[in-house]
């Protein structure tokens, strides 16, 4: 995302300087092909390694998240005993 | 890789509905507990799985559209239905502050003076900031349909300017709107005006920044060569919440600030 950024950094200042500018190359193609290839990914995985650390990450805190709530929640409903 | 005898798009299972509920859960939690025992810490929880859902889901939207082909006349139909169903929901989500600001203002109590603006408040010169707030938002209105021009008739350079220059509006606005919030004679906590005036216009700031941040993805999207000038139905959508917001500001200036002061 942050390299997406500095890209539109690059292309605004090429697009807004008088000389003729270098586009930026269209990665559609590329894109296309690997989430076409026919290796029974699910989009969500498909992307590649990245895709999966970033799956396990959300899926761990939702797991996390659960418990905490349910302890949270549980904790909350208690009456607590004051000395 | 389509094996399908039809035109629609039935979608690979997904664990993101699920880290979404999850995400709702934990923030509606999260609440109720700070506001009881002062810990932000599940709320914060559940706003972090929130953002990773979005990004995540909407990622594979794209890819499922732009990387492989799903999005068949038929689908992109399905998806303007519900572009348009989920904008009509918002409308009705802000005629109810509507409804109570028009329920408050038209016949105000005995408590409030029995005038609008309530005894002690001064309300903000609606011919001031609100105004240049209308002008920008109106000029928004104008630079993104210039970009869904430029984007239809393959002009690219155009379309990348016309969207950063919409995208900028929308921040000047919402810092435009910052300042006056932070400068205001009155709070949130001022009586029914208070209430009213805080929690309409500040719902419709929450969408102007939703609303940017979508045109800004759109911008993203455009540089990197997602939208072809007859399908390009993420633009649109974003076009048309961006005019939705832009209607709402109208109706909040005029009722609000104007009438009501």
């Amino acid at each position: 995302m942050f390299r997406h950024l500095r890209t539109l950094q690059q292309v605004s200042r090429r697009t807004l300087s008088s000389s003729a500018p270098r586009q930026l190359e269209n990665k559609v193609p590329l894109k296309q092909k690997l989430f076409q290839e026919d290796n029974g990914m699910p989009v969500h995985l498909k992307g590649g390694t990245t895709d999966a650390l970033l799956y396990r990450a959300t899926m761990a805190l939702t797991v996390f998240g659960c418990g905490y709530v349910l302890y949270a929640l549980i904790d909350a409903a208690l009456p607590k005993k004051k000395d | 890789m389509a094996h399908q005898a039809h035109a629609y798009h039935m979608v690979d299972p997904s664990p993101w509905p699920l880290t979404g509920a999850i995400a709702a859960l934990l923030m509606t939690s999260g609440l109720a507990i700070w506001f009881h025992f002062h810990s932000t810490t599940l709320m914060t929880l559940g706003l972090i799985l929130l953002l990773l859902t979005m990004y995540q889901w909407w990622r594979d939207i794209i890819r499922e559209g732009t990387f492989q082909g799903h999005h068949t006349p038929p689908v992109q139909k399905g998806l303007r239905y519900g572009m348009i169903l989920f904008i009509t929901s918002e409308v009705f989500f802000f005629l109810g502050f509507f409804w109570a600001f028009y329920h408050s203002s038209l016949a105000p109590t005995p408590e409030l003076g029995g005038c609008w603006p309530p005894t002690g408040i001064t309300p903000l010169d609606p011919f001031e900031v609100p105004l240049l707030n209308t002008a920008v938002l109106l000029a928004s209105g104008v630079t993104v349909t210039w970009a869904h021009h430029s984007i239809m008739e393959g002009e690219r350079k155009q379309a990348i300017q016309s969207l950063a220059l919409t995208i900028l509006l929308g921040l000047y606005f919402t810092a435009l709107q910052a300042m006056e919030y932070y400068e205001a004679p009155f709070t949130i906590a001022d009586g029914v005006y208070g209430s009213t005036f805080f929690v309409a216009t500040g719902f419709h700031g929450l969408h102007v920044i939703i609303g940017s941040s979508f045109l800004a993805v759109c911008l993203l999207r455009q540089i990197q060569y997602h939208f072809t000038s007859e399908h390009h139905f993420g633009f649109e959508a974003a076009a048309w919440y961006w005019h939705f917001v832009d209607v709402v500001w109208l109706f909040l200036y005029v009722s609000i600030y104007w009438w009501g002061s």
